[in-house]
């Protein structure tokens, strides 16, 4: 009786130390695992804190200062807020980038996914048409420019001859306040499509052929299946796109519009962020820019976090 | 045999790379601060050190480094020329950026635009008492009054750049129009313009870019109907009168009329407009002079005096670049000294140095009078342009105001409004009046003429 006693004491010690072990070692591996992560992390935490954060705080400061540019700087609270609000240039700005918001992204999303669907197909020389649709993406924005204002020149620019065989006589598409814009609309789409096509088809490549196959055998057509499998399996990547897009043309564009058209003609294609540069740059006005480039942060802050909560981060799992 | 470096090892290696590093920083910081007494002034400019193979080039940055090399052999703290690119874009951050930073550059250039934010945030040297009085006496009025304040000379003009409107005569034959058919009244002009345009040439072509630059290729249109932004004397806005009015009307009407394009040939070189008759007029400076002779030497061109409005007086502007002082830089007396002895002195070697850079090195209108007269005797301006611009244009020229940010935005505006988005030209002015206005009335700084 000890006996068995002794042995089950011993078995269901010995039983015991065979379930801590495991848990044991699971701990010391999460902890391993943590430091790594740790270390991993800390570079990149360590440069957005250096380069992102504390510029950015620093910007916010300076918001509240008036800076003269020669070492000069006044308190002023919130004047430069003040300022803003009733400053019609800065509305004007604020009118120009919603519209060429809402002229780009919408654009990009439908062109970048439409060619991600195309050159997902098996098509001759698929290789080379998607490196020729990128490569517009990494040729410096200011070549662009350059590119583009000779093909929309005023008379002897390319579009505007082809323009002239369709009827359209002297049109001048960086010279017409109304054409402007939606001239650096297109130029932007241009050159930003292919890496949204880029984003797009790594999200299509991640959905699992499966479900096409069983939707063929259901007798789904193309339409259906991009309605009922492809769009919804690409949230999370739509959500990204919409995003980043929504970032890059708010924030970015400057030395597109600087060498483009100047923030003309009669101002319009001045964006926000070369609203800032003008008044940062051009007119010594530190102060004022700083808080007009704290008033776009905080607006693409809201912005990134109303998208958060409505589409829950992209994620698909919701229904 | 391979070599295994041990993490003891490496961090041995690396613990003794730093101390190297620093004993080596402490003992440059030794030496360092034993000749931060002689360290060189930093000159930054658009002209030199360059390398390019063409002469004329070569020739301006010479015409710097040889200054500076004498400068050095009497014994002086050296000044280094610092090539900046893009310098006289006026949007060029790089020299705001330094000022911001408290690193600016002990000497640089500077156009009337932007002399203001300089002299207002304090950063200007006053080079009066380096200089003589005859020496001040030297420089035309028109071409130092924009770099003095209260009678104290903050920079020392290199030159003046006149504008004018160059015409390219293969066009006007082309058009069946010749040197009597220049035009002199702006109504002539847009006539001409209108005549000229076709195809793919432009007739008549006004800067469009909204720009410093813009501003002042506009500021004479003003004058010459006797207005101005702001009245020198009273320094009240008058940016409402007819004068302003008939100018920005002017503008519109050009582009209205198809006689002036929306945006510019060629993207904005005249010279590649006109050899490839994508322009037939121009109004733009006499740096384009140059530019012809260097880029198409055997193009035909003309050049006449800006057409006038009714009852107007013949009026341009006179552009250019002065030399100034920094004076929170590391030597300003150093540095005011360097620029008075090259630019403005009455001394035989100052006014050589201004001969060969007028005369030979860039080819541009002297200001001062001591050597414009001393060119005279040189020869150098032997091409006709040059002598047309010496002796008809720059006469009836206006030093470059020096408007702050404000006051140039404001009249922008209205310049671009009108002229490319159709807007009525009377409200425009009354706009741009009013924003000058309000803000005249809290500004502190040196004069606005």
């Amino acid at each position: 009786m000890s006996a068995v006693s002794v042995s089950r004491t011993a078995g269901q010690s010995s039983g015991a130390r065979r379930d801590q072990r495991p848990a044991n070692g699971k701990a010391a591996q999460a902890r391993r695992e943590r430091r790594a992560a740790f270390w991993f992390l800390l570079p990149d935490t360590l440069g957005l804190f250096v380069f992102v954060a504390v510029p950015m705080i620093l910007a916010i400061v300076l918001g509240f200062f008036r800076i003269d540019g020669f070492g000069t700087f006044d308190f002023i609270g919130f004047d430069n807020y003040v300022r803003l609000v009733g400053d019609p240039q800065f509305w004007s700005s604020v009118r120009i980038t919603l519209l060429y918001l809402v002229g780009v992204v919408p654009a990009i999303f439908i062109l970048g996914l439409g060619l991600a669907l195309l050159v997902q197909q098996r098509l001759p020389f698929v290789g080379l048409i998607r490196s020729m649709l990128f490569v517009p993406y990494v040729i410096s924005l200011v070549v662009v420019a350059m590119v583009w204002q000779f093909m929309l020149g005023e008379r002897t620019g390319v579009l505007s001859r082809l323009a002239a065989l369709l009827g359209m006589e002297n049109v001048s598409f960086l010279g017409e306040p109304n054409l402007a814009l939606a001239a650096v609309v297109v130029v932007t789409v241009w050159f930003q499509m292919g890496y949204y096509m880029v984003i797009f088809l790594a999200g299509l490549q991640d959905i699992p052929g499966e479900y096409y196959e069983a939707a063929r055998i259901d007798g789904a057509g193309a339409w259906q299946r991009f309605w009922h499998i492809t769009f919804p399996l690409l949230r999370p990547t739509s959500f990204f796109v919409v995003i980043t897009a929504t970032v890059a043309v708010i924030t970015g564009g400057l030395d597109l519009i600087f060498v483009l058209t100047g923030g003309g003609p009669a101002g319009a294609t001045t964006l926000l962020i070369f609203y800032v540069y003008e008044q940062a740059f051009l007119f010594g006005e530190l102060g004022y820019a700083a808080a007009v480039g704290s008033v776009l942060v905080l607006v693409m802050l809201i912005w990134s976090g109303l998208m958060f909560a409505v589409t829950r981060g992209g994620r698909v799992d919701n229904e | 045999m391979t070599n295994h470096l041990s993490r003891r090892g490496a961090l041995r290696l690396g613990v003794a790379a730093a101390g190297g590093l620093g004993g080596a920083w402490a003992l440059g910081g030794c030496s360092s601060s034993s000749a931060a007494d002689r360290a060189p002034m930093q000159f930054w400019n658009n002209y030199s050190p360059q390398s390019q193979g063409d002469p004329n080039i070569v020739a301006q940055s010479d015409w710097f480094l040889d200054a500076t090399a004498r400068w050095a052999d009497a014994g002086e703290r050296p000044v280094q020329m610092v090539y900046i690119p893009g310098y006289t874009d006026p949007t060029n951050t790089r020299i705001t950026t330094a000022f911001a930073s408290g690193d600016g550059p002990d000497l640089f250039l500077i156009s009337p635009g932007d002399f203001l934010r300089y002299y207002n945030g304090g950063v200007l040297t006053d080079l009066t008492p380096y200089m003589d009085q005859a020496a001040i006496d030297d420089y035309y009025p028109e071409a130092l009054a924009t770099r003095t304040v209260d009678g104290k000379v903050y920079g020392l003009p290199m030159e003046q750049e006149p504008l004018a409107v160059f015409y390219d005569i293969p066009s006007f034959e082309e058009a069946g129009l010749s040197e009597g058919d220049l035009p002199q009244t702006w109504d002539e002009m847009l006539e001409t313009g209108r005549r000229l345009t076709g195809g793919q040439r432009a007739g008549l072509v006004f800067d469009t870019t909204p720009s410093y630059y813009q501003n002042f290729t506009f500021y004479p249109w003003v004058w010459q109907g006797g207005g101005d932004v702001i009245d020198p004397e009273s320094q009240e806005a008058i940016f409402d009168s007819e004068a302003a009015v008939q100018a920005l009307a002017m503008y519109g009407e050009a582009v209205r009329s198809g006689a002036s394009p929306r945006t510019l040939p060629a993207g904005g070189d005249m010279v590649g407009a006109f050899t490839n008759g994508y322009a037939a007029m121009w109004h733009t400076g006499i740096w384009q002079v140059e530019a012809m002779r260097q880029n198409a030497p055997d193009h035909p061109y003309g050049v006449f005096p800006m057409p006038t409005p009714p009852g107007g007086e013949p009026t341009t502007v006179l552009g250019g670049w002065a030399f100034v002082v920094n004076s929170q830089g590391v030597d300003p007396d150093a540095a005011a000294r360097f620029t008075v002895e090259l630019m403005g002195s009455m001394s035989q070697e100052s006014i050589d140095a201004a001969v060969q850079w007028n005369g030979v090195a860039k080819g541009n209108m002297p200001a001062r009078r001591s050597v414009t007269e001393a060119i005279g005797n040189t020869g150098s301006f032997e091409d006709p342009i040059l002598q047309q611009f010496r002796d008809e244009i720059t006469p009836t020229g206006r030093g470059e105001p020096r408007y702050p940010p404000v006051v140039y935005k404001a009249v922008s505006n209205a310049i671009q409004k009108t002229m490319l988005a159709g807007a009525d030209a009377q409200q425009q002015a009354e706009i741009a009046q009013s924003a000058i206005e309000s803000y005249l009335e809290t500004y502190e700084g040196g004069s606005l003429i």
